[in-house]
């Protein structure tokens, strides 16, 4: 396997569909939208691109008055089909949050009392640029960690490799997919992006293991999950608590907490000694298996059920079920799987028991990418970095890409001073306080920096401990990078341009980012006046233009969502040896297990639970909670607790209490669920809660926060994800 | 003339009863006249579109036809509801400055005296005559008869029940709950007053022995006779007044009065007139 | 005729609200508020044998409102094609609807003062749209259309499909918003969020009850009254003048 996971290049497919892929608009993505009437103002109505979350669904806003007044599903979208989530709704609630950033600001008092003053854009970024040219001077421009995340991010990637570091660590890898990405790229050869093209609608049976669909909402995801049930696929929900998937699944196995790779190897071992695998598959495009049956030989479903706590009949029967169904059986990869620090060997094993069931590339299984070739600039060559990575990415943790980097790698650097000291963060999109575990070790680090910058829209928390804070616009104000989507049934290419001008004295990353360039001498790297040229540029070999794509939104191609949708000489895969590796040579190179083997985690101590924690469906991570619409609907989040262990900690439903873990870190007081829908050894949180900004009025305080909680980490040796379901919490009185 | 005021109704000889049938006497002050007939005719643009307004089986108290043909006439629901508001809200910031503050000025002590013998007797004996059961005479009573201080005590009260609820739906004041009330209050007020206007209309406008007061309201006085036979204490009352002024002006002249025809009393507070 | 009906289906809904926010949106309703409700049924069973789903609701636009006797003013009726509409003009803001509807639909807008209600997005469904919250529904859960329309989806799922109302034994007013699921998670939900008794507040039943007949009462009382003096009155003819 490269290192280039993210980069979606397919061998024989692309040259194939990239040429052929050239301007096959849908029919529907021609059509124009109208502007309306609200009783008797005219509406107009402007389709751009959502980013209340991370899955980018098309959206129309409708505008009267040059006031926002609906935020709507894009009819025509192939990707959401005019729906939209809860956040998505509550799009308005954003734009126009009272509590928004409005103008740059410059600390004045100590770092982390939030006292700033309103300062030009001129001074702002003066004074960066002043600082960056004097920190690149001193100690190098790997001295500088950037922190990027979300749509903008590319242009400030480009802006920060320009500059010459190599320190960008996106969360959205060692806290969330990279284990998995890195799982799956070593067994198919690439990894799945997002969204996961997980076949759900077309599916037989669909296992959800680590995944609580329902809760976790995606527009088209969810979509496509209702679909599948309604058609007749089975369900299997493997959750440690009662989730919405978990009421609606054939098969509910609540898994003690940690011990997935046991239940997966149990199922490759029924599958494989009942010889219900996909044997042709397995014949044409896997090697290893020899090697595997061997390894899975003992683990039996009578191995796994002490250790799972699912009884062996069940595994063996839910086995078999996925046996009847393959290759239309989706094994939902999962989205966020940093949990154990066994994270990789476990994408490793799911990646297996995918193979085996034949549904990679499967009608109902997971579905393949289609290449859409895009325009590129001609760019300078960036400047090489005269040191390596800080953060350990390809090295301490030898399969973390470096696009992606390692954000707790960096942070231990920053602490440590080693391999040479991190002088500057510069953070955009990115709630580094609430979305990386450890935030004692994050406020240390910061605590060592000369200079910290942060590029948001709310002032959460982060904003407090910034030295300067940059104002961006939210996406209802802004052009960013088109939103291209090639692992999709049809790939398609969405415009986010702005439906007003931006509010306050906010702006456009792209502008923010250009600015700077100027200032530091690198607009070389920005051939591009203006976004409008920009997404020209992109667009250019697509076979649509901006005006086009501004006016439908969006334009769909074609696809080839699966293996026989190509000529069997494009069917190969891009691992070392072209095929489907289930065992992996690349890992036993590492020193690492070439195939998944259990560890057991540490279990809670006595009196103390395993804290776990997942999403709401109308709230986004810790972004979302200071929305009118959405606090509304959920002003703080409860915990989850048995009702056994509610009783022995003298806990009654509705009561407030404070958790406390086994490192003496307390939580917010918050509400007890007291429930049956949960082991009696976990208390479960939806994540986002407990912030602690209090210029985010509605959100300050409210509920708890599961990352305060998060003192310990198990990290993953292969990729540096930070495992984080290993912290103990036991609930107290308030 | 004798200087002597009859205590009690005295029959009169024909010649007495011609001069002051002829002679007119103030009742009722201008400002009260006004007032009466405004307060009339919102009346009856309010009650009538009032009633077209409570189209729930549960509550109306109108037939289908009647509801259909207000709703007709003012176009729609929202027009009618509308129409009803503005012209109560128009009726309370008219009425008002002359109840707050006019009222001291026409009111009379006799309208809140609590009634007495007298009253009590009235009310039986009218009713029986007016049922052709009983002949008996009516005793004496003031400016206003006992029924005419009955009606007014039951505007008194629910006169403010009606704005008062009637501002708290027209604003939807405070919450649903005190709306919800004030419905029900609103309606119950105006009820009672329309039974007390039922009366109040008959005697005011149908029954001949009244005439002279319905002209009252319009002219502002009565003549002396029928303030003899109706309102003998009243009629009493003013002619005690008289003869003080008289002696106040005359003090030492006893028999100038002998031959001067009776002569208003130079001031007299004019009563207000029950609503 | 058309017949307006909705059909969820609580088999592919996950309850992600997305309806709710929505359709507030859609009509401004503030946040604290909803014309539609999405709810989770209670646990029932013990683990790990439990059985839970979800409840999406709104105004029924039932066969028989009960909501429509109460109004005074008659802001609360019927359109021909069942769609239960509440005409702001004329709504005064009493509240007697509120608690009289059995499936908790209404509530008093804190802005206005008056009553709200999902009206099944009239405005929209005059444009050739789906309801707000059919348009968004992520599960594609929620169907809306003519019951009367053999061809149409909405007939084919009540009428071929059981899909079923949110009715008691007692509490039958005909809603028009019916649900598919397997039976149990039906009767789950029917039995965690049933339809409550019509209740008419303590002033809408004093009213009825006390004040009207009341004031009817001592009106006729006059009037029959003052009828017979005007009899006696002609009787006698025009006697009892001043001598």
């Amino acid at each position: 396997m490269k290192s280039e996971i993210t980069r979606r290049r397919f061998l024989g497919t692309a040259a194939t569909v990239g040429a052929g892929a050239v301007a096959l608009p849908a029919a529907a993505s021609q059509k124009i939208h109208p502007p309306g009437w609200r009783g008797t103002e005219r509406v107009d109505k402007v389709p751009t691109t959502c980013e209340m979350c991370f899955w980018r669904c098309g959206i129309v806003a409708s505008v009267a008055n040059g006031k926002v007044v609906r935020v709507a599903g894009h009819p025509e979208h192939p990707q959401n089909q005019g729906r939209l989530c809860a956040r998505g709704n509550a799009g308005t609630g954003l734009l126009y949050d009272p509590d928004r950033l409005k103008t740059p600001l410059l600390r004045t008092g100590k770092r982390g009392e939030g006292a700033f003053k309103a300062v030009s854009w001129d001074e702002a970024l003066d004074y960066l640029a002043a600082k960056l040219i004097a920190l690149r001077k001193e100690h190098g421009p790997e001295s500088v960690g950037f922190f990027p995340h979300g749509s903008g991010a590319r242009f400030f990637a480009t802006l920060m490799k320009a500059y010459g570091t190599p320190n960008s660590v996106e969360p959205s890898f060692a806290q969330c997919r990279g284990p998995r990405e890195v799982g799956y790229s070593l067994t198919f050869g690439q990894g799945l992006g997002s969204p996961e093209p997980v076949d759900l609608e077309e599916a037989q049976l669909v296992v959800l293991i680590g995944s609580h669909l329902g809760e976790n909402v995606f527009t088209s995801q969810i979509t496509a999950f209702a679909t599948g049930l309604a058609r007749g696929a089975k369900l299997i929900a493997v959750d440690p608590r009662f989730s919405t998937a978990a009421s609606k699944a054939d098969w509910w196995l609540p898994i003690r907490p940690g011990t997935d790779i046991a239940l997966l190897l149990a199922w490759m071992n029924v599958l494989i000694t009942e010889g219900l695998y996909d044997r042709e598959y397995i014949g044409t495009y896997a090697m290893g298996f020899e090697q595997l049956a061997q390894h899975v030989r003992q683990f039996t479903p009578e191995w796994a059920a002490p250790i799972t706590d699912i009884p062996a009949a069940t595994i063996r029967e839910t086995a078999r079920a996925m046996g009847a169904a393959k290759p239309a059986v989706a094994v939902h990869p999962g989205r966020h799987v940093t949990w154990y620090g066994d994270d990789t060997q476990r994408a490793r094993a799911m990646a297996i028991l995918t193979a085996l069931l034949g549904s990679w590339g499967r009608k109902g299984g997971l579905f393949l990418p289609t290449r859409i070739e895009r325009g590129s600039f001609d760019l300078p060559e960036f400047p090489e970095p005269k040191r390596g990575r800080a953060d350990g990415a390809g090295t301490r943790f030898p399969l973390a890409p470096e696009e992606m980097g390692v954000t707790n790698g960096l942070i231990d650097a920053t602490i440590s001073g080693d391999p040479y000291p991190i002088k500057a963060w510069i953070v955009y999109g990115q709630n580094v306080l609430e979305s990386i575990p450890q935030r004692g070790r994050t406020l240390e680090a910061i605590g060592k920096l000369d200079l910290m910058v942060v590029v948001d829209v709310m002032p959460v928390e982060q904003v407090n401990y910034a030295d300067l804070v940059l104002p961006e616009a939210t996406y209802l104000e802004r052009y960013d990078p088109p939103n291209i989507v090639e692992s999709a049934k049809k790939p398609f290419i969405a415009v986010r341009s702005p439906v007003i001008e931006p509010l306050y004295d906010s702006k456009p990353g792209w502008w923010i980012a250009r600015e700077l360039a100027k200032r530091l001498d690198l607009l070389a790297y920005f051939p591009w006046e203006t976004p409008e040229q920009h997404l020209e540029t992109i667009l250019a070999p697509t076979g649509t233009n901006g005006n086009e794509l501004r006016n439908c939104g969006v334009v769909a191609f074609p696809g080839k969502p699966y293996l026989e949708d190509r000529p069997p000489a494009e069917r190969s895969f891009d691992t070392a040896s072209g095929k489907i590796e289930l065992f992996s040579q690349e890992l036993a190179d590492l020193g690492a297990d070439p195939l998944p083997r259990y560890t057991p985690p540490a279990e809670p101590p006595d009196g103390f639970l395993r804290l776990i924690y997942g999403r709401a469906p109308v709230h986004s991570f810790a972004r979302s909670q200071n929305n009118e619409a959405l606090h509304a609907l959920m002003p703080e989040n409860e915990v989850w607790l048995h009702t056994s262990a509610a009783r022995a900690a003298g806990v009654a439903d509705g009561e407030r209490i404070v958790l406390e873990n086994g490192d003496g870190a307390r939580s917010n007081p918050v509400r007890a669920r007291v429930t049956e829908g949960i082991r009696d050894d976990c208390a479960y949180l939806v994540h986002g809660f407990g912030q602690r900004s209090k210029a985010m009025r509605r959100a300050f305080g409210r509920g708890a926060s599961d990352n305060g909680l998060m003192s310990r980490v198990s990290v993953d040796p292969l990729t540096g994800g930070t495992g984080m379901r290993v912290n103990f919490v036991r609930p107290v009185k308030a | 003339m004798s200087s002597v005021i009859p205590v009690t109704p005295a029959p009169l000889t024909t010649e007495q009863a011609e001069a002051m049938l002829h002679h007119q006497i103030k009742k009722h002050h201008v400002a009260i006249i006004l007032v009466h007939w405004f307060n009339a005719i919102t009346w009856i643009f309010e009650v009538s579109t009032g009633a077209a307004l409570i189209s729930s089986r549960l509550f109306r108290v109108a037939p289908d036809s009647y509801i259909a043909m207000f709703t007709g006439l003012f176009g729609s629901r929202a027009n009618l509801l509308q129409f009803h508001i503005a012209l109560g809200l128009t009726w309370i910031i008219v009425f008002l400055p002359y109840g707050l503050f006019g009222y001291g000025t026409y009111l009379r002590a006799e309208m809140l005296k609590v009634t007495d013998r007298d009253d009590m007797r009235w009310l039986m004996i009218r009713t029986l005559r007016i049922l052709g059961k009983s002949n008996e005479p009516l005793p004496p009573q003031g400016i206003y008869n006992a029924g005419q201080k009955a009606f007014s005590m039951v505007v008194w009260v629910m006169t403010p029940l009606v704005m008062v609820t009637g501002v708290i739906m027209a604003f939807r004041l405070f919450s649903p709950w005190l709306v919800g009330w004030a419905v029900v209050l609103h309606f119950f007020a105006v009820g009672m007053v329309i039974a007390g206007l039922v009366v109040h209309v008959y005697m005011g406008a149908v029954f001949p022995e009244e005439k002279p007061a319905f002209f009252s309201m319009i002219t502002g006085t009565v003549n002396e006779l029928f303030a003899y036979n109706h309102h003998f204490k009243w009629w009493r009352e003013m002619k005690l007044a008289h003869q003080a002024w008289e002696q106040r002006r005359k003090p030492k002249d006893d028999a100038a009065d002998a031959s001067e025809p009776e002569k208003e009393p130079a001031e007299k507070p004019a009563a207000d007139s029950p609503e | 005729m058309a017949r307006y009906a909705m059909v969820t289906d609580l088999r592919k809904c996950v309850a992600c609200k997305a309806c709710t926010v929505a359709c507030s949106a859609e009509w401004d309703v503030p946040a604290e508020l909803a014309r539609t409700h999405v709810r989770t049924t209670p646990l029932a069973g013990v683990f790990p044998n439990l059985k839970s789903g979800p409840c999406v609701s709104q105004c029924n636009h039932c066969d028989h409102p009960p909501c429509v006797e109460p109004c005074p003013t008659g802001a609360t009726y019927q359109d021909a094609d069942g769609i239960v509409r509440v005409d702001g003009d004329v709504c005064i803001g009493c509240g007697f609807c509120v608690d009289v509807c059995p499936y908790e639909a209404r509530f008093i807008n804190p802005r206005t003062k008056k009553v709200d209600k999902c009206d099944f997005c009239r405005p929209r469904i005059e444009r050739g749209e789906e309801p707000a919250c059919v348009a968004t529904c992520t599960a594609h859960a929620k169907y809306f259309g003519d019951l009367e329309d053999r061809n149409g989806e909405v007939h084919r799922l009540v009428f071929h499909e059981g899909a079923r109302r949110m009715e008691t034994e007692t509490i039958a007013v005909g809603p028009n918003v019916y649900y598919l699921g397997q039976p149990e998670q039906l009767d789950l939900v029917l039995a965690s969020f049933p339809p409550r008794p019509p209740l008419l507040l303590t002033a809408g039943e004093a009213w009825k009850k006390l004040v009207r007949p009341l004031v009817i009462g001592v009106v006729g009382a006059t009037l029959v009254g003052q009828a017979a003096a005007f009899f006696t009155q002609l009787h006698k003819g025009e006697g009892d003048f001043d001598e």
